[in-house]
């Protein structure tokens, strides 16, 4: 390209060209831009810069973390059909009369926008999700939230109790609009989110494989001539730089990022979802092949050099053509903002005018909404060059690979001291009182104030809902198929030990999985931590992939010894302010499993009187990180239980089958809060509507504490046995060589008893746990 | 030959395709039709939804702006003919705000359905329900096909689902016409004390009110939503409940819901009361 009289002069020393970066408005250090005038041999332009900017902010371009994620992650299987790398992962679930049924699943982070503007920056979370696994032609079955506050009774409990509340409200406000249902999720309090609160977000959708719609130019473009037409929201200056934002610290300047924050419509977004199926049944119907892609980050600059690229071609795009809120708009903003509810679709020219009809005329898009609509804004080229106008002139020509490649950083990782290495002694003076505090810890006490704000029920397909079981259960219409979603985390144990905290998140989320009977198909991680430039920072980050990597190696699913992929994820790094608070290591690993026939399932609620009780998985040593040193203000001290993952697996194997084959009456983890808090929820029941009591043994054999044998968080399950089901539970136990225990049974009274040998160690009634563990949450948010 | 059953598809409505399958499995034929669809020629159905979600999201009101749609004209025409016209939450939102719930249509009658009260938080509220019918099931299109004091359990969902009125004798007259064809209540039927048997503080309890004739009705909860015997929850007190925990096949499973009964009342409506 001729030297633009656009072009940005990067001459002079470091501090004039940091100079001039920073009056154009773009994060780029002089070394970047440096890179950049070598790449293309020339200045750049304004809108180049934010190009570069956004394509090489760490969000987009995994500059630090991409190469240790390549290196420990299984992604590949023989049910995955598209692995990370694109809008969200594809993996089979099942065949049914010839209808191979795929599922679709994004998870990603919307943890700045979130603390700036809670409810703006959790709605756009779920508005950017869902958006990703629509535009693979999946329809959204389901929404998962995943959210760390900080301290609702610390020195910013004011902050921290009004961004919890904006989180959820944004939530709900918007997947209760688009009608999505919410399939599950969970919550911590900590202060060290006191500065950065967390929001992952999770969309899960289903197709048929035939339905799959690949986000790049097909190879059909070769052949005859395709249109890029961009649909939705008129383009304005929100979110712009909006990924820059979520790749640097917050400070006090960082309430000056709100404009970085994007604006969401979830009204506009559920018309434009029927618009497309009405456009996507006519692709199928016509069967010709088109690219389809979701606008986020680095706006339409980042989706036609993805889109393209991806295919092999390159684009003219005419930035004058788009659709515009208002006239008196930058270049660079209509090229980089982030707005909302918009797509790009790659489609045959001779098919151009009959998308414009769909959207514009049948589902009267500028009618309904001021300034949407579909418009053409350019054409895909066979010269693999992006080259953008403005009003006639050359704003912007560049190589496709070029944008989309990015940049890569070695970062140093420093192991940081292993944790505590040394078991503590832990000494409960009232044993009583200890049972109701752990109850009513805010990680483990009833969600029910954040999931009856949300709509679970929406599209109808629920099985279980939020609060029934450890899994959600969702099925698809006309068939047996059920998915099971769980998403799990614990800052407690990661801030403890990196690498075994990832561990026991992973068999966590297996095991949620098992006490519905399902089998594990994918995993996804989000994977939260500070400012990966801090060795320590990185050397946590190295630990926590290696270690989900170690444990979907190993935990293989059920009936196969293949690995369990990690179809999809994000990193978010720099989750920390200026005031130096790092947030602890926060991996959070969505996983989704697959049944053949959903019918088996039931509720971890203990159903009826009489049945016997299973316990599966040895109790063990090792306090640190439970929510009892937690609840004894000793968080932090103690090391965490030894995990044996050839054992988790015997477990989860052993109970996914008896669950399968409909042997369990009531089943449910032992996590958070150890066997006590476990065996109290299924009296208690899922929502509080437990009618049913319990009278258990515990063997403190193994020189274990009381302590440790009612609150250690060594993985295991508790399940609920008919009689006459005992003789197969048996039978499969030995099958997997499985470790467990008959315990005790179930009793007519509402009420808790555990023994030791003879000796009463605990008796509760179900009222009084009912009262300390049902409130807490409205307690923290209120 | 089946009912055929017009789904009226507003912007931003969200609960179409569920309900045309809800209502398929209740033995009918649904069909999902656009709001401007001219050439559809609405008059050939047998009856009418206005589904649930966020019609033009909730501009002005809940309903406001879809009770102005000319195909509102349409339906008002067919509801005076006897068709059912039924609307569930959003859609009940538009039948009070077009005035054909309570009616007579054209006539702006004082009904509102205002933000819920009595929980002790504002916002959005979704959680399982029991409802019973009213003292004359026969009457209404969404419970004639009920028994007298059946209970059934059933999910809402929604910020603004009480019925209330400025008017204080207006509850009065539609109590006494019998017209309050759907109540809250406890799970055993009885009369509830205070949330969340009562989920929004609907006056006299109120979940479902008709117009005099009974062919049209605005329900606050969703019979869709428990159509199918797997969307019971597992824990719920009840006789649903207990089905839904001891049943161990899928075909079980897929059997008729709570939610069902509610649907094929609107079906054999139709056919005790053929146009």
């Amino acid at each position: 390209m001729k030297k633009s009289t656009m072009a940005v002069q990067l001459k002079g020393s470091e501090a004039e060209v940091a100079g001039t970066l920073k009056s154009v408005g773009v994060d780029l250090s002089p070394e970047e831009a440096h890179r950049i005038k070598e790449l293309i041999g020339r200045d750049p332009t304004v809108v180049e810069l934010f190009i570069f900017d956004i394509m090489w902010s760490e969000h987009c371009s995994y500059k630090s973390s991409k190469h240790i994620l390549k290196r420990y992650l299984p992604t590949e299987g023989s049910r995955v059909i598209l692995g990370p790398g694109e809008d969200a992962g594809v993996v089979r679930l099942a065949e049914v009369d010839g209808e191979r049924y795929v599922l679709v699943v994004a998870h990603e982070s919307h943890n700045h926008p979130s603390q700036i503007l809670p409810v703006e920056g959790a709605a756009t979370g779920i508005g950017g999700i869902v958006r990703d696994v629509y535009c693979m032609g999946a329809d959204v079955v389901g929404v998962m939230d995943a959210l760390r506050f900080g301290d609702p009774d610390g020195p910013n409990a004011e902050t921290v109790r009004e961004i919890a509340a904006g989180v959820v409200r944004g939530i709900w406000e918007y997947g209760n609009a688009l009608g999505v249902p919410n399939v599950g999720g969970d919550v911590f309090f900590d202060r060290r989110y006191d500065d950065n609160c967390l929001v992952n977000v999770i969309a899960l959708g289903v197709a048929k494989e035939e339905e799959i719609i690949r986000s790049r130019v097909p190879a059909e473009a070769r052949d005859e001539p395709y249109d890029l037409i961009l649909v939705g929201k008129p383009t304005d200056r929100s979110g712009l730089g909006g990924a820059t934002m979520a790749s640097r610290v917050l400070d006090e300047g960082s309430m000056a990022d709100i404009g970085a924050v994007q604006i969401h419509d979830p009204f506009l977004k559920r018309v434009l979802t029927v618009a497309t199926a009405a456009v996507l049944a006519e692709v199928a119907k016509r069967k010709i092949s088109i690219g389809f892609k979701d606008l986020g980050a680095g706006g339409i600059a980042c989706v036609v050099s993805e889109i393209v690229d991806r295919g092999g071609f390159g684009a003219v795009i005419h930035l004058d053509r788009c659709h515009l809120a208002f006239e008196d708009i930058e270049p660079h903003a209509v090229a980089c903002s982030e707005t909302q509810e918009r797509y790009c679709l790659a489609v045959p020219s001779h098919f151009t005018e009959a998308v414009l009809r769909i959207y514009n005329d049948d589902f009267e898009l500028p009618h309904i909404y001021r300034g949407a609509r579909a418009s053409v804004i350019g054409e895909v080229t066979a010269r693999r060059d992006v080259v953008m106008y403005w009003k006639g002139r050359v704003v912007a020509d560049l190589p496709a690979s070029t944008i989309t490649e990015g940049i890569s950083y070695d970062r140093e990782a420093a192991s940081r001291p292993a944790g505590p290495s040394e078991h503590v002694r832990v000494e409960v003076k009232n044993l009583k009182r200890t049972c109701l505090d752990v109850l009513g810890t805010t990680s483990i006490a009833s969600k029910h104030y954040i999931y009856r704000h949300y709509d679970s029920e929406v599209k109808g397909l629920s099985v279980l809902k939020p609060g029934e079981a450890d899994a959600c259960v969702i099925s698809i219409p006309g068939t047996k198929i059920g998915i099971a979603t769980s998403v799990d985390g614990n800052p407690r144990y990661s801030s403890l030990d990196a690498y075994r905290g990832a561990l026991m998140t992973v068999c966590e989320g297996l095991r949620n999985i098992a006490c519905v009977g399902a089998v594990p198909i994918a995993l996804t991680d989000c994977l939260n931590f500070g400012n990966p430039e801090e060795p320590r920072v990185f050397g946590d980050f190295t630990e926590t992939v290696k270690a989900i990597g170690e444990a979907a190696k190993t935990l293989s699913a059920y009936g196969t010894d293949e690995p369990i992929p990690v179809v999809s994820g994000n990193v978010s790094f720099y989750n920390e302010s200026s005031r130096g608070t790092a947030i602890p290591p926060s991996p959070v690993v969505g996983c989704y499993g697959v049944l053949e026939d959903y019918s088996v399932v039931s509720s971890l609620t203990f159903k009826e009187p009489g049945n016997l009780v299973l316990l599966v998985g040895r109790r063990k040593r090792g306090l640190g990180g439970s929510a009892l040193m937690a609840v004894m203000g000793r968080d932090g001290e103690g090391r965490l239980p030894d995990i044996d993952l050839e054992e988790e697996k015997r477990g989860i194997h052993a109970v996914t089958e008896i669950v399968r084959c409909g042997l369990a009456r009531a089943c449910h983890d032992i996590g958070e809060g150890g066997f006590f808090t476990a065996i109290a929820e299924m009296v208690l029941g899922g929502w509080g509507t437990g009618r049913t009591g319990v009278d258990v043994s515990v063997d403190l054999g193994d020189g274990l504490a009381a302590e440790e044998a009612l609150f250690g968080e060594a993985g295991g399950f508790l399940l609920e046995i008919r009689p006459g089901a005992w003789e197969r539970v048996e039978h499969v136990l030995e099958k997997y060589r499985a470790c467990a225990w008959r315990i005790g049974k179930t009793v007519p009274g509402h009420v808790l008893v555990i023994r030791k040998g003879d000796e009463e160690v605990i008796r509760l009634e179900a009222s009084e746990m009912h009262q300390a563990w049902i409130g807490s949450i409205e307690k923290a948010m209120r | 030959m089946k009912p055929r059953i017009c789904i009226v598809q507003f912007p931003g409505v969200n609960c179409e395709y569920e309900t045309a399958r809800a209502l398929d499995a209740a033995g009918m034929d649904a069909s999902v039709v656009r709001w401007n669809r001219a050439d559809a020629a609405i008059e050939d159905f047998d009856g009418f939804v206005l589904p649930g979600g966020f019609s033009y999201e909730d501009r002005v009101r809940g309903g406001a702006i879809a009770a102005g749609e000319d195909i509102m004209a349409v339906l008002m025409e067919q509801a005076a003919r006897g068709k059912p016209v039924v609307g569930i939450c959003n859609g009940a939102q538009v039948l009070v705000e077009s005035g054909l719930v309570p009616g007579p249509a054209g006539q702006r009658i004082d009904l509102a359905l205002a933000p819920n009260k009595g929980m002790g938080r504002d916002g959005y509220y979704a959680n399982w329900v029991f409802v019973t019918p009213g003292p004359e099931p026969a009457r209404c299109v969404l419970t004639c096909d009920l028994e007298p004091e059946e209970v059934l359990p059933i999910p809402i969902a929604h910020c603004q689902g009480r019925f209330t009125s400025s008017d204080p004798g207006l509850f009065e007259r539609l109590d006494g016409d019998g017209r309050i064809v759907l109540r809250y209540c406890r799970p055993d039927g009885g009369t509830p004390k205070g949330f969340p048997d009562d989920p929004n503080g609907s006056v006299k309890f109120a979940a479902a009110i008709s117009n005099t004739d009974g062919n049209v009705a605005a329900v606050m909860p969703h019979p869709e939503r428990g159509a199918w015997l797997r969307q019971v929850p597992v824990d719920l007190a009840g006789p649903w409940s207990e089905t839904r925990s001891s049943v161990r096949t899928w075909k079980d499973m897929e059997g008729a819901g709570p939610g069902v009964r509610i649907l094929r009342s609107i079906r054999r409506y139709i056919e005790e009361h053929k146009v």
